[in-house]
């Protein structure tokens, strides 16, 4: 092997392979640079109050130490509004998911062919998206009153959006193939959606639906501090009091509760995507 | 009897088939050959009114199909089965399901979609299997089979369809040798038994000799040649393949077929 370049074989590359100008790329990582630091300048933010507040947090985090939770009947009051949190995210999900289903088939290209439909029904999508589930849970307190069904509607309304948008985009990328069949058989195209894409976009549908539950029991918890019930408005009591011990005992509780259903959803998902042929020949 | 007027079909500047007009009897074994891109998948893709031609008819017993829509077109694609290279069947649904899709114009919009389907159309689809062999395999999922049972259940689902007219589109160009004789042979015994009329896209020459009455040649989406196997001479072979020529006469395993006359078990085809 010559380490010597082949003139003949350089000579053959067309000009722009490998000889690429790093020009660009040194223009961009100067301009991050620039915007970092008129970002600090223009927060005002200092130095010394950065090091102060890291010794402070330091401190906090001793404090929590060791996490505890006082009586048991507290102890049973927050395992109540935790129990709360994970329905509100459960039936937000839910009822995003079973709203978003059909507006994602309308919304694929592959399913509604016409363009205008297409687009307003995914800028009003986007629009659902576009508002966090927290501006959204402000939204709907207003309008029927604090407590956890706003955070149902919240949660929901927000992920109607982004369901909506994925769902669309994983039925756009199905195979057309099996579709084609169906309709060359005589099948009308409701058959085609069916037979020819359900199939295929069901196991995708129903692994993002649970990963959403799974952040979505997070997502209630910043709501609930909000007022739209749940374990959220117990946390931020806490901090308000200074109760370190307690704050961390509850974000312990929350973070358990996160990995028991990350690790259900898992074998769900395995479940429905895996080698088992028997698992979604209901589909 | 099928009748092509001058059927032509056009994407923006290319016209992928040009005035193509020729008849086609009940119960003939029609072999279409060309190189890749002479139109052969268009023109077959046409006459199931997947792809709406550009200009020309297409006639079924003097009945113009050309511009049907709705329940008759559905009616039309259901008498016109199509087989396709890469099978298009539904790969996570099993192979019973994925040959009563066969049945779907044959069956309420309910009761399909609901996968409801009837006993008789379980039996007609489970005998169809049989016929192929390949009746084993019913309950399992149709991406675990190799592609040659998968073009049998592919078959299997347009027997099911009762159809008049089968039309095949490079069915064998993703199969092995062993597999491409057992699904022509398939095809043979449907059209000698069966009396129903087999338009196949071939890309093999050997092949379309071996199995059709007749064969078409296509090239820049014009018909070049038209008549019994035995009268395509070299030169037509040339002008059809050009410099592909030798590639397409020199394909190992798929020699003289068996012509085998047993009967078949039931009547899947009216």
């Amino acid at each position: 092997m010559s380490t010597v370049p082949d003139r003949t074989m350089s000579a053959a590359l067309p000009h722009h392979v490998g000889a690429t100008s790093s020009m660009p790329a040194l223009f961009v990582i100067f301009a991050a640079l620039v915007a970092f630091v008129a970002g600090f300048a223009y927060l005002d933010i200092s130095w010394p109050r950065v090091l102060g507040g890291l010794s402070e947090l330091g401190r906090i985090a001793s404090l929590m130490l060791p996490p505890t939770y006082g009586t048991t009947a507290r102890l049973m009051g927050w395992l109540h509004a935790l129990l709360e949190t994970l329905a509100i995210a459960f039936l937000g999900t839910l009822l995003a998911a079973v709203i978003a289903a059909p507006l994602g088939f309308l919304a694929a290209r592959n399913v509604v062919p016409v363009w205008i439909f297409r687009f307003s029904l995914r800028r009003l999508l986007d629009t659902f998206r576009g508002v966090d589930t927290l501006i959204w849970a402000l939204v709907w307190i207003n309008v029927v009153g604090l407590g956890p069904f706003a955070g149902v509607l919240a949660i929901m309304t927000s992920d109607i959006g982004a369901f909506g948008k994925l769902f669309s985009e994983a039925i756009e990328a199905a195979d057309g193939r099996p579709g084609e069949g169906v309709t060359a058989t005589g099948g009308t195209e409701l058959h085609r959606v069916r037979f020819g894409l359900l199939p295929q976009v069901l196991p995708i549908l129903v692994s993002q639906i649970l990963y959403y539950f799974e952040s979505n029991t997070r997502s209630a918890t910043i709501i609930g501090i909000v007022g739209a019930g749940g374990i959220g408005l117990h946390l931020a009591e806490q901090i308000r009091t200074l109760e370190w011990q307690h704050v961390s005992f509850i974000v312990l509780m929350i973070l358990v509760t996160v990995a028991i259903i990350d690790f259900f959803s898992a074998r769900v998902r395995f479940a429905v995507i895996g080698a088992n042929p028997t698992a979604e020949a209901n589909a | 009897m099928l009748r092509l007027d001058s059927v032509t079909k056009a994407f923006g500047a290319t016209t992928a088939v040009d005035k193509v007009s020729f008849d086609i009897p009940r119960g003939q074994f029609l072999g279409i050959i060309g190189r890749s891109g002479a139109g052969k998948s268009t023109l077959l893709r046409m006459i199931n009114r997947l792809t709406t031609p550009t200009s020309g008819r297409i006639y079924s017993d003097d009945r113009d199909v050309t511009a049907l829509n709705g329940a008759p077109l559905r009616d039309w694609r259901q008498a016109n089965a199509m087989i396709f290279q890469q099978f298009n069947l539904v790969g996570r649904l099993d192979v019973l399901t994925n040959v009563l899709l066969g049945r779907l114009n044959h069956t309420s919009s309910v009761r399909s979609i609901a996968r409801l389907w009837s006993k008789e159309d379980r039996v007609i689809a489970f005998s169809a299997l049989e016929q192929l062999d390949i009746a084993s395999l019913a309950a399992q999922r149709a991406e675990t089979l190799s592609g040659g049972q998968q073009q049998r259940v592919a078959i299997a689902r347009a027997l099911v369809q009762q159809p008049s007219l089968i039309l095949a589109d490079e069915p064998i160009a993703s199969l092995d040798p062993r597999n491409t004789r057992i699904v022509m042979d398939a095809l043979q015994r449907i059209n000698k038994q069966l009396g129903i009329t087999i338009i196949c896209n071939l890309h093999s020459l050997d092949t379309a000799r071996a199995y059709s009455d007749r064969l078409i040649g296509m090239a820049q989406g014009r018909v070049v040649f038209d008549g019994a196997p035995s009268t395509l001479d070299d030169a037509t072979v040339r002008s059809l393949y050009g410099l592909e020529a030798n590639e397409v006469v020199d394909t190992a395993g798929t020699a003289m077929p068996q012509r085998r006359h047993g009967m078949l078990p039931t009547p899947v085809a009216a």
